[in-house]
């Protein structure tokens, strides 16, 4: 992946960086929201760009919504301090794909950056999605496993569905928490887990490889094979 | 406003006592001039009496007694005259005097001008003893005394009456407005107290001693206000301050983390380090939170929201972890709840009470969210049969940091309820901790 960073503190830029680079992946840093919006709009192409909200020069929502005006379609991940109830929803208004509340964890934001990267580019949506022999009819809303139906309540069915679209990818606790649930906060309960849990029973359960696995320390993730 | 608190007002009772007080001096004053009017005409009375007595008497001496007798026959006017012998017989006039008696006497003789006898009348009278033995009486009617006298005696009663009737009046208005007044004090310090900080106690311009009142409890509300947003803005300042340190020295550890594959007990320890901080930095972030919901900038993003249907998710969601603690998560929530609010936050609200229950009871618990009209707007509890808060502590609880002895131990940083306070005042709710008997119940009503 290629990744831009527009950042105007040093330390979090740096740590944003290199930790990227340790994952393998390319980084490029600017440091305030002018320069920020003539790397994300030139020539060199990038998978996603991370922006602060708070920007010298050009403050973050104004540079999102210039890029989008420029008819720039990279993934926009909003990185914000402002604990802000309205923030999530005024990032998404300008043209953000999505939001982090700082500070967070870097798997949370490796895992947010990697779920953009890899967005279906704009097309047919599909009607199926197959995973290994585990298949779900998004028109029926049945899920078959080995041709075996698999009777799943709708939270349940939701939450099978997001695992399936990002498949291979990670999916954090409260990736899963914001997208199924629609809670942008964290519950001490693990409801995360214990869903999880019940649907393993159901997808997984006799079966001889198993589906979802646990990252620990991350998330979860749903793949065929290890 | 009620009757019997118009009564028991200190203004009105005042004004009784006024009263009571005014309406014996009137009656003083009364027997007062009674006394000195009845004297007065008396005194006339008996000089007019007197001198008659005195004429007749001179008559008397001059020329006898049947000259007397004669005069007594004939003369006119308004006296009444009596000549009795030594015997006591009346022999003249029509006034029969005591024999023995002299001087001065009060008697009541039979109406002259009506001859039924059935009538009489009251006479002041003088005695005069004769030298043979008779004695002349000239009386004259008390009546001359009766008409001013009793034309006194009701002009009192009159002015007493005037005096009840308007001093009554007078106490009810004046008690009235004054309660009128208290009455406003007391709804504006009830609605600062129920946390509304912006009521004040309105001031009428009479510039009076309740408006000075008024005056100085609403610069102590000032005070107090600007007291309490200090606090609040110190706890908001140091959060956001030290939000920035923290979260660069988490950013350092992971950094860091990444490079310690190698050695597992300094990852660990890296790890710990860091799930710390995010907890202070979790707290800080609730502590602002909590900051900008009560703002009530997030007002003006209000829509229609069941919040009937906001605690059936939340039940849903949280119903497998429920079970999997052996608790039961049980939703009655048929009635529907609908108000204008936001719905992210409500989802918090509700969330973080079912949360807060879950946590605190041990397994075998009944949790139930349930919802319910009442009049035009609508009730939603939580109630499980746990441990419950004792009475006193219980309204505590939505109190920032306060946690129960009982829950020291338990992960939580004691902001839960406190959020859950905020979003209920910034949607007009009304929230309050009771016993459930056993266990505690969290009631919100809604004020639609």
């Amino acid at each position: 992946m290629k990744i831009l960073i527009i950042e105007d503190d040093e330390d979090g830029a740096a740590f944003l960086a290199s930790g990227i680079a340790e994952r393998g992946h390319e980084a490029d840093v600017a440091r305030n929201g002018r320069d920020g919006l003539v790397m994300a709009t030139g020539a060199q192409r990038y998978d996603v760009v991370i922006v602060d909200r708070l920007l010298p020069e050009l403050d973050g929502l104004s540079l999102v919504k210039a890029m989008r005006a420029a008819g720039s379609a990279t993934p926009a991940l909003f990185l914000t301090s402002l604990s802000g109830i309205d923030a999530r929803v005024e990032g998404l208004e300008a043209g953000g794909d999505d939001y982090l509340v700082k500070p967070f964890a870097f798997t949370e934001l490796m895992a947010r950056v990697t779920a953009l990267a890899r967005r279906p580019t704009l097309g047919a949506e599909p009607t199926v999605l197959v995973v290994g022999d585990l298949e779900m009819d998004l028109i029926r809303r049945t899920v078959k496993r080995g041709g075996q139906p698999i009777d799943l309540q709708p939270r349940e069915f939701q939450l099978l569905e997001f695992l399936m679209r990002s498949e291979g990818r990670v999916a954090t606790r409260s990736m899963l928490l914001e997208k199924v649930w629609s809670f942008h906060f964290d519950p001490q309960t693990n409801i995360v887990e214990t869903h999880i849990s019940r649907l393993r029973a159901k997808v997984d359960r006799g079966q001889a490889t198993p589906l979802i696995h646990t990252l620990r320390g991350a998330g979860y993730t749903l793949r065929a094979s290890n | 406003m009620p009757q019997t608190r118009l009564f028991r007002t200190s203004s009105f009772r005042l004004a009784a006592i006024y009263l009571a007080l005014f309406t014996v001096s009137v009656l003083i004053l009364g027997a007062v001039v009674y006394a000195v009017v009845h004297t007065q005409i008396a005194a006339e009375i008996d000089q007019d009496v007197e001198g008659e007595s005195a004429t007749l008497l001179k008559e008397y001496a001059a020329h006898g007694r049947d000259r007397l007798q004669g005069l007594i026959a004939t003369r006119g006017g308004s006296f009444a005259y009596g000549l009795v012998d030594s015997s006591g017989k009346l022999i003249a006039g029509e006034v029969a005097a005591p024999t023995a008696a002299a001087g001065w006497t009060y008697l009541r003789e039979p109406e002259s001008d009506e001859p039924d006898g059935e009538s009489t009348v009251d006479v002041r009278a003088l005695v005069t003893r004769l030298d043979d033995g008779g004695a002349l009486v000239v009386a004259d009617e008390w009546r001359g005394a009766r008409g001013p006298i009793h034309a006194l005696l009701s002009a009192f009663a009159w002015a007493l009456a005037a005096t009840l009737v308007l001093g009554a009046i007078g106490g009810l208005l004046l008690s009235s407005q004054a309660l009128r007044r208290i009455e406003a004090m007391r709804s504006a310090a009830q609605g600062i107290v129920a946390g509304d900080w912006r009521r004040r106690i309105p001031e009428t311009g009479a510039d009076d001693e309740l408006d000075h009142l008024a005056r100085t409890f609403n610069l102590m509300f000032d005070r107090i206000e600007s007291l309490l947003e200090a606090h609040k803005a110190v706890g908001a300042a140091i959060a956001h301050d030290l939000r920035r340190p923290l979260t660069r020295m988490a950013q350092r550890l992971e950094t860091q983390l990444g490079r310690e594959a190698s050695r597992p007990e300094t990852a660990a320890a890296l790890e710990a380090a860091i799930a710390d901080i995010h907890a202070v930095l979790a707290t800080f972030n609730a502590i602002l939170r909590i900051g900008q919901i009560e703002s009530g900038a997030r007002r003006a993003g209000f829509r229609g929201v069941d919040l009937a249907v906001v605690a059936r998710d939340i039940v849903e969601a949280f119903q497998p972890a429920a079970e999997e603690e052996g608790k039961s998560l049980i939703a009655e929530l048929d009635a529907a709840l609908p108000l204008s609010g936001d719905r992210e936050l409500l989802t918090q609200m509700v969330a973080n009470v079912v949360d807060n229950a879950l946590r605190h009871t041990p397994s075998g618990t009944q949790i139930v969210v349930a919802s319910a009209r009442r009049g035009v707007g609508g009730r939603l509890t939580v109630s499980d049969n746990g441990p419950g808060a004792p009475e006193a502590e219980r309204q505590r609880i939505f109190e920032r940091f306060y946690r129960l002895d009982a829950a020291r131990s338990t992960p939580g940083d004691g902001l839960g309820l406190s959020v859950v306070a905020a979003i209920a005042e910034l949607h007009g709710m009304a929230y309050v901790a009771e016993d459930n008997a056993p266990g505690l119940r969290i009631v919100f009503d809604l004020r639609n």
